[in-house]
């Protein structure tokens, strides 16, 4: 039994080892990059063994400001996600539970709001938010995030509380409990997971912004997604620094997916695979 | 102490102004008002912004004005500032480069020279000399139907870049003087083994139409219109440039159309190219040892001539004073803008790798020994194109036009004849839109 | 049966989050609406004038509208059957028995891609794609490809990427699809067949279907939404061979300033995804 089974094993180990070089190896090639000179950057062949340097992070934390736009981006990430989950959980709830006309359709259009391009509503919302004089201020971005952060969390959280035994909210109403209490204090807790994951989404989809932060932001509120973009003069491309900042960007919500994976992989197939 | 050192230049500007107007004027006093004002300004990423943000902290001691500089790449750099004066925001200084002052002036976003001297007569520098700018780029990069708004800040001329070494080698004792010598003797005698006679930076944004296409339609006596505002792109000359510039590719490194300066000029630092024809601003950068390779082989000469004379690309920025600016902002930035641009500060400009405008500052002949661009220079600003690029309001649009289709015929996907066309009925489209086939408008460009 | 609660009950737990969701998307349409149907151009303000439907009569015959939509729609088919092959192979490995640890650790890599910030994926493929000092072409064996430069190959480095991006996504929606497979009914299904074809075709297969779909409807809209990592890696070039529908509009709205065109585009595009996902989700996907 174990005699035929080794062949097919070690092909399995390198596709798998394969398979993990190909998602790792771009992060590998960021993070040396960020670690070379600007001369060492352009080497043609690129080289593998250097003298590293932190000077491109040096420059980009404390002279360019990247350090101010993670702050940023960080502010603007976590509001909007709690500012979604505080709006779309009894959404959800409602979703899920109560019968009332046009529920489909409300559904339908909640979902909508994921599928939209974001060019289709920035260039208005620059307009209106230029009248309201809210340009370049975070709670623009944080308003804004909620066209995609809304729709995920009622997405999965309705999902969620239909999963949770309707029985439990039947024994709770007759003892008197009003629909807030069922959900606050029945479903809630047991649709947890679903709500964590949701959130851990609307996170990162807000972090990894860049079309509204590029438009809607200048100094202020600028995220670093747009701040790392704001490197690429066509004057001379100082791609260690430019690494430095994507890894700057870029490691905080990789530790972040890393540790909440297990509830991301759920969440995958929570929207999905129903 | 600080509050004295304050009463007392308060009290000597009043008394200068009130009895002596004509006594010695400085700028600690003129800016004694202003003291304390923030004031914000666009700048790019380029060798010229590098030298006055080192020279800065000179000017906000002796001012008491605080700077803000917001960095963004070139090709962010309009729709930044053109979001801020549609908003309302909080700019002011305007940072236009040439092709963008007919936008910028004719929404009376920035503010005359001539009504900050009414308006704040005490702040002007005697010691201003409009005269001293070269004419050319002080009309070029800073005025517009016959009204100065800005004062020429970063400024560049087109030069040929080249590596004298490599030239030697192939048998040349010097660069070649016309465009037609450049492909046909120069080209097949430096291509090959992986090093290219030549390299024009085609990019698709504002390098493909200033850089390239720009610079290939006026040496062959092309123009983007004729007098009539019409399309001109069908005509001989101009055909006769774009099909020179098909030519010339198989002489350029592949991919040439994705080249932005920075490509440009790295290949020409490396050696792999032993021409280019490039902004003066990257003197600094081919002739460095850290960023360059071919440091002790770099020449400088003016671009080579066409049928239609020696028509080099010109370019460049100035400062302007932003109309939506309140009136302490106005005057702090007027007072920047002049200190940046001074006769005085020109040399140390120039020093720290900046170019200035100032006449005054090439007059000393030993300068060209340390600056070879320098002959070349002040010979491109003598007599040169103002419309090389046309200036007016309409040129965001229509260069986005250009350097759709311009990039399409270099990578032979239409033919110089189709491009041509599509950009013709395009901008004509845009012209007739903005009312100038109506009579409501002018023909400036 | 289900809660029969009182209306005022219900606009309490939803109206919040219609109100929200209308005021920063319905909105900014209603603008864009107006704008649309306007000569609206940034750097022309003072002359913003009504002219009816001729934006979008310049948008319907405007063939670069339709050359960028149809390029869109090119990535699409060719990403996303890359995606679903790949991303079923690699569930199809994760889903063998034995090897526990390694699997664990793929299963974790695997998550980096999706978690990436999609504008550093497009910085990275700069300095990754470049002819000289790219490490791709070091790889190759010192190719000399020009990646960027070069219409057919930059269009390839955008579906590199895009499947690098996704198709983890891909491979982790089917494996929990697989897992779902009751275990009995597969071990009876491998006794009776060796051919995991089969297998995979008549057991497997319907547990994947709803993923499948969800995938299909996720990456459709995507593509069409697709921007940040086409704008730092190739700005739509070179010529327009990357440009895709998100990046045009950007360009006629935020470079060209011509924002009631921009706008009369944007609304096509979104009837365009609309009824898009409206046939994907009315057909395939039933919920509530």
């Amino acid at each position: 039994m174990a005699a035929p089974r080794t062949r097919p094993l070690y092909g399995q180990a390198i596709l798998l080892i394969a398979i993990m070089l190909l998602c790792v190896f771009p992060f590998y090639w960021m993070v040396t990059t960020s670690l070379k000179t600007h001369v060492v950057a352009l080497e043609a062949p690129p080289v593998w063994f250097f003298e590293p340097t932190l000077a491109n992070y040096r420059e980009a934390l404390f002279e360019d400001g990247v350090f101010r736009s993670l702050l940023n981006s960080l502010i603007i990430a976590i509001c909007t996600t709690a500012l979604a989950l505080v709006l779309g959980v009894p959404a959800a709830f409602a979703l899920a539970r109560f019968e009332f006309r046009g529920k489909k359709d409300l559904w339908f259009w909640f979902i909508t709001n994921r599928m939209i391009s974001p060019i289709v509503l920035a260039l208005p919302f620059f307009l209106i938010a230029r009248n309201l004089d809210l340009l370049d201020k975070h709670i623009t971005l944080i308003l804004i995030y909620l066209t995609f952060n809304l729709p995920i969390v009622i997405w999965i959280v309705t999902d969620q509380f239909r999963g949770v035994p309707y029985d439990l909210d039947e024994a709770a109403r007759l003892e008197g409990a009003s629909q807030w209490t069922i959900m606050a204090r029945i479903c809630l807790p047991l649709a947890m997971p679903g709500v964590a994951v949701s959130a851990i989404f609307a996170f990162i989809f807000s972090w990894n912004e860049l079309m509204f932060g590029l438009v809607l932001t200048r100094t202020n509120a600028k995220t670093a997604p747009a701040m790392a973009v704001s490197f690429m003069e066509g004057y001379n491309l100082p791609y260690g620094k430019i690494m430095a900042t994507s890894t700057l960007i870029v490691i905080p919500v990789l530790i972040f997916a890393l540790l909440a994976s297990k509830q991301l992989v759920r969440g995958l197939t929570m929207g999905a695979v129903k | 102490m600080k509050l004295r050192q304050f009463f007392g230049t308060t009290a000597l500007t009043a008394a200068l102004a009130a009895s002596a107007p004509a006594m010695a004027w400085s700028l600690k006093e003129a800016a004694a008002p202003y003291a304390g004002t923030e004031i914000d300004v666009v700048f790019l990423l380029r060798p010229g912004y590098e030298a006055i943000e080192a020279m800065l902290p000179e000017f906000e001691e002796e001012t008491g004005i605080t700077v803000n500089i917001i960095k963004h790449p070139y090709e962010n750099a309009l729709g930044e500032q053109v979001r801020d004066f549609v908003a309302g925001g909080d700019l002011d200084i305007a940072l236009i480069d040439l092709v963008w002052i007919g936008n910028f002036a004719e929404n009376e976003w920035i503010v005359s020279v001539d009504e900050i001297m009414e308006k704040y007569p005490d702040i002007i520098d005697p010691d201003l000399d409009m005269d001293d700018f070269f004419p050319l780029v002080l009309n070029a990069f800073g005025g517009w139907n016959g009204t100065i708004y800005g004062l020429p800040f970063d400024n560049y001329s087109g030069l040929l870049f080249y590596n004298r070494c490599m030239l030697e080698e192939a048998g040349f004792d010097g660069p070649p003087e016309t465009w037609t010598d450049l492909k046909d003797v120069y080209g097949p005698a430096l291509t090959g083994d992986g090093k290219y006679a030549f390299a024009l930076q085609s990019k698709r944004n504002e390098t493909q139409s200033a850089d390239s296409f720009a610079r290939v339609i006026w040496p062959f006596g092309g123009s983007f219109l004729d007098a009539d505002f019409r399309s001109n792109l069908m005509s001989e000359e101009s055909q006769a440039g774009l099909k020179f510039r098909q030519d010339l590719m198989q002489y350029m490194p592949d991919g040439i159309v994705a080249y932005d300066h920075a490509e440009t000029v790295n290949a020409f630092a490396q050696g792999d190219v032993a021409m280019i024809t490039e902004w003066s601003a990257f003197y600094s950068t081919v002739v460095s040892p850290d960023t360059s390779r071919v440091a002790d082989c770099v020449e400088i000469a003016p671009e080579p001539v066409g049928p239609a004379g020696r028509k080099p690309a010109l370019g460049g920025f100035s400062l302007a004073v932003a109309s939506q600016a309140g009136e302490a902002e106005q005057a702090a930035a007027w007072l920047f803008i002049q200190w940046a641009t001074s006769k005085a500060n020109a040399g140390e400009y120039l020093e720290r790798g900046g170019v200035p405008a100032r006449q005054s500052a090439y007059a000393d002949p030993a300068l060209a020994e340390t600056y070879k661009f320098i002959p070349a220079l002040v010979e491109s600003w003598q007599d040169g194109v103002p419309e090389f690029r046309p200036r007016f309001a309409e040129w965001p649009e229509i260069t986005e036009i250009v350097q759709e289709w311009g990039t399409k015929m270099m990578l032979g996907e239409v033919t110089t004849e189709e491009g041509a066309q599509e950009i013709g009925e395009r901008m004509e489209a845009v012209l007739e839109d903005a009312g100038y086939y109506s009579g409501d408008k002018p023909l400036a460009q | 049966m289900r809660g029969r609660v009182s209306r005022g009950t219900i606009l309490a737990f939803i109206g919040p989050a219609v109100v929200g969701l209308a005021a920063v998307g319905i909105a900014p349409l209603l603008y864009a609406l107006w704008t649309s149907l306007h000569f609206f151009n940034l750097t022309k303000l003072r002359r913003v004038e009504f002219i009816g439907l001729e934006n979008y009569g310049t948008v319907l015959t405007d063939p670069v509208f339709w050359q960028a939509l149809g390029r869109t729609m090119t990535l699409l088919g060719i990403a996303l059957p890359l995606q679903i092959g790949l991303g079923l192979g690699i569930a199809l490995i994760l889903h063998q028995p034995g090897l526990t640890l390694l699997k664990t650790l793929a299963r974790l890599s695997l998550v980096l891609p999706m978690a990436t910030t999609y504008a550093v994926v497009g910085l990275l493929g700069q300095v990754m794609f470049n002819q000289k000092f790219g490490v791709v072409n070091q790889l190759m064996g010192g190719a000399d490809i020009n990646w960027i430069g070069d219409p057919t190959n930059a269009f390839v480095m955008i579906v590199f990427w895009d499947v690098w991006q996704w198709t983890p996504f891909v491979a982790l929606v089917l494996l929990a699809g697989l897992t779902m497979v009751p275990g009995e009914i597969e071990e009876a299904a491998r006794l009776e067949t060796s051919n995991w074809w089969k297998v995979l075709r008549h057991v497997q297969l319907p547990f994947l279907v709803p993923g499948l779909v969800a995938v299909l409807i996720l990456r459709t809209a995507d593509t069409l939404k697709l921007f940040d990592m086409v704008f730092t890696l190739t700005r739509g070039g070179p010529g327009s061979a990357t440009e895709f529908i998100s990046l045009m509009i950007q360009r006629v709205g935020f470079r060209a300033f011509d924002q009631g065109l921009a706008s009369a585009q944007a609304i096509i595009l979104l009837i365009i995804t609309i009824v898009l996902a409206q046939i994907y989700i009315r057909v395939f996907y039933r919920e509530v």
